[in-house]
């Protein structure tokens, strides 16, 4: 019953999505659930460890880059490619991670811009022998067929998109009912009074930096196959705080938030940019007016009514909270 | 005074040209309950930073079992055994009051590694049989799912000193536990400190005499960085410096004790 109840929401969350595959096109389908991966590390580090970063970017292109690169010069399977892309993730995260996260609040958040900027950068100028420039990697033509599920179709990447999705949320879930999951919460609130208490804060947040922007290369890896092409305007400065906006349109530090964001989020652009020539602006002011209407977010708002309203009826149901979400 | 499980000798604490502790020898012994008092700015948190490593001092040592811990850090001695808690509270308010329980209890009874926290659920633990004692002890039994920030300051408090006592510590220092409650949520610090007496030695700071006279077996006065006395409450009390010093901020507990 209880194990019943730990899946209950993720079943029910990765069936509304596999619905919206019945109802909107499909590029919108796959692009969503990629954006939903591209934005829960940003949210666990904002909502969970209390680190902003307007750099995810950087992490992003890592992930694509190196999945584009080993599909471009290596190999052709893209399971392999989107390993690649993770590995590249971990490593970078790993290198930079050290220094970063000894950095708080501000500075945390730019140095994390500044990464990209340098990513941007190399990608499109000082490595042009690799990455070909703003000319980009193209891959589409290289990807072998595999087995099972072929990635080249866009109906099967969704497949294996949603699967992936759903592992994902499994583990970010599990990481907020872990004892770890409490030591980050607590980190966000008071360092130092962990610290005191015996933990090691720093070795706390090391992992979540590591876990979440591994998660986004993720993100990028798999868009890189999605796609079948990368170039640097993945790391436009431009877009560098996509997923902030993601993750505050749907809720920080909730676990639906960025299923609802990138849904939104998705949405509101392909919809805008459909009807009017002005569309970012729209997007701008639609924003300006769902932060001004309370910091919950979308999904902040509805998660307790609905929660109210589907198990009040529910005997013995007991509101468990183990942290705010 | 070899019997002291914790004592400085000569600390010296400077802010600048500021000396906000003076050249003092304190010794707290084993299981002993024991308070301090003092007017704002008398060097008792100074004191405290420095007997748990928040700060050094510019001279002196401090030792604890008989080592030289001047130079340990805080965490390792609040491994060793020495555990504070702060005069501004600290409980994570973002966790709820029995998860506060569960992360001050799961680091008292293993080293965690982060696989360590990473393959412990948090819902397992919470049912531990010493956290549920400790919920029942300190009254939040209808409340252990309820999140700190919607305590108040008495439930907050009781809340700190749970945490404190969970990591099961030797020396328990309390930096103003009753500040800013109300009358009846002092009688329930007091109750729990009182139960906690034998079990670790406890230092207290408090500014009403009043409230430690029936917890505290002694009772240092600071003033201006110094100790100006130390002794049994009434001792204290009696003690000429002491009322020249100390009378105005605890008339009310003054007068009670020494009205002539
Ligand atoms: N970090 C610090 N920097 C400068 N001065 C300090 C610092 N901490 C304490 N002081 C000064 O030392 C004196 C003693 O402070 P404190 O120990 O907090 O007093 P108490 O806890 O007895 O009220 C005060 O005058 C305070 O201004
Ligand atoms: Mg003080």
């Amino acid at each position: 019953m209880n194990a019943f109840r730990w899946w209950r929401g993720l079943v029910s969350a990765f069936g509304l999505l596999y619905l919206l595959r019945l109802l909107l096109p499909l590029p919108f389908a796959n692009e969503v659930i990629i954006f939903s991966i591209y934005t829960i590390g940003c949210n666990f580090l904002l909502g969970h460890v209390g680190l902003i970063s307007f750099g995810q970017p950087a992490y992003l292109a890592v992930g694509a880059y190196a999945t584009a690169s080993y599909l471009y010069y290596f190999g052709t399977n893209p399971y392999v490619g989107i390993l690649m892309g993770v590995a590249g993730g971990l490593a970078a995260s790993l290198f930079v991670g050290p220094f970063f996260v000894r950095l708080r609040g501000d500075y945390f958040a730019l140095v994390n811009l500044a990464l990209a900027v340098i990513v941007f950068y190399l990608t499109q100028n000082v490595l042009v022998a690799i990455t070909h420039g703003d000319n980009g990697l193209l891959i589409v033509d290289r990807l072998s067929r595999t087995p099972v599920l072929d990635l080249s179709r866009p109906n099967q990447f969704f497949i294996f998109a949603l699967l992936i999705a759903f592992a994902v949320w499994a583990f970010y879930k599990y990481l907020d009912d872990s004892i770890y999951g409490a030591c980050c919460l607590a980190a966000k609130i008071n360092e130092n009074k962990l610290r005191f208490l015996g933990y090691d804060d720093r070795g706390i947040r090391l992992l979540a930096f590591v876990i979440a922007n591994t998660t986004t290369a993720l993100a990028g890896a798999m868009y890189a196959v999605y796609l079948g092409f990368v170039s640097p305007e993945i790391t436009s400065p431009a877009r560098a705080a996509d997923p902030l906006v993601v993750t505050i349109l749907g809720g920080v530090g909730t676990l639906y938030g960025p299923i609802v964001g990138a849904v939104v989020y998705t949405g509101m652009m392909d919809l805008a940019s459909k009807f009017m020539s002005n569309w970012e602006l729209i997007i701008g002011i639609v924003l300006v007016f769902v932060m001004l209407a309370g910091e919950k977010g979308i999904w902040g708002t509805l998660e307790p009514r609905l929660k109210r309203a589907l198990l009040s009826p529910a005997a013995g149901s007991r509101p468990i909270k183990g942290a705010s979400r | 005074m070899s019997t002291d499980i914790i004592r400085a000798d000569g600390v010296t604490k400077r802010f600048g040209r500021f000396v906000a502790v003076d050249r003092i020898d304190y010794g707290l012994r084993e299981n002993e309950v024991s308070g301090i008092i003092g007017s704002n700015g008398a060097g008792k948190s100074t004191l405290f930073n420095l007997l748990t490593g928040y700060c050094a001092p510019d001279e002196g040592v401090i030792h604890y079992r008989g080592q030289d811990i001047t130079r340990v850090t805080p965490q390792e001695r609040v491994a060793r055994g020495i555990t504070r808690t702060f005069q501004l509270t600290s409980a994570f308010d973002n966790l709820s009051v029995v998860d506060n329980l569960v992360l001050a209890f799961f680091r008292a009874h293993r080293q965690p590694s982060l696989l360590r926290l990473l393959i412990n659920r948090r819902k397992r633990h919470r049912d531990a049989e010493q956290i549920g004692e400790t919920l029942q002890t300190f009254g939040f039994d209808g409340i252990r799912d309820r999140e700190v920030k919607r305590l108040g300051l008495g439930e907050k408090r009781r809340l700190e000193i749970a945490m404190a006592v969970l990591s099961e510590p030797k020396v328990l220092l309390l930096d103003e536990p009753l500040a800013g409650l109300a009358e009846s949520e002092i009688k329930g610090v007091l109750d729990v400190l009182r139960r906690r007496r034998g079990l670790q030695a406890i230092l207290i700071v408090e500014h009403k005499i009043s409230h430690l006279q029936d917890l505290v077996q002694r009772l240092t006065v600071m003033h201006e960085g110094r100790i100006i006395a130390d002794g049994t409450c009434e001792e204290c009390l009696s003690d000429a410096a002491v009322r020249r010093s100390y009378w105005q901020i605890d008339v009310a507990a003054g007068r009670e004790a020494v009205a002539p």
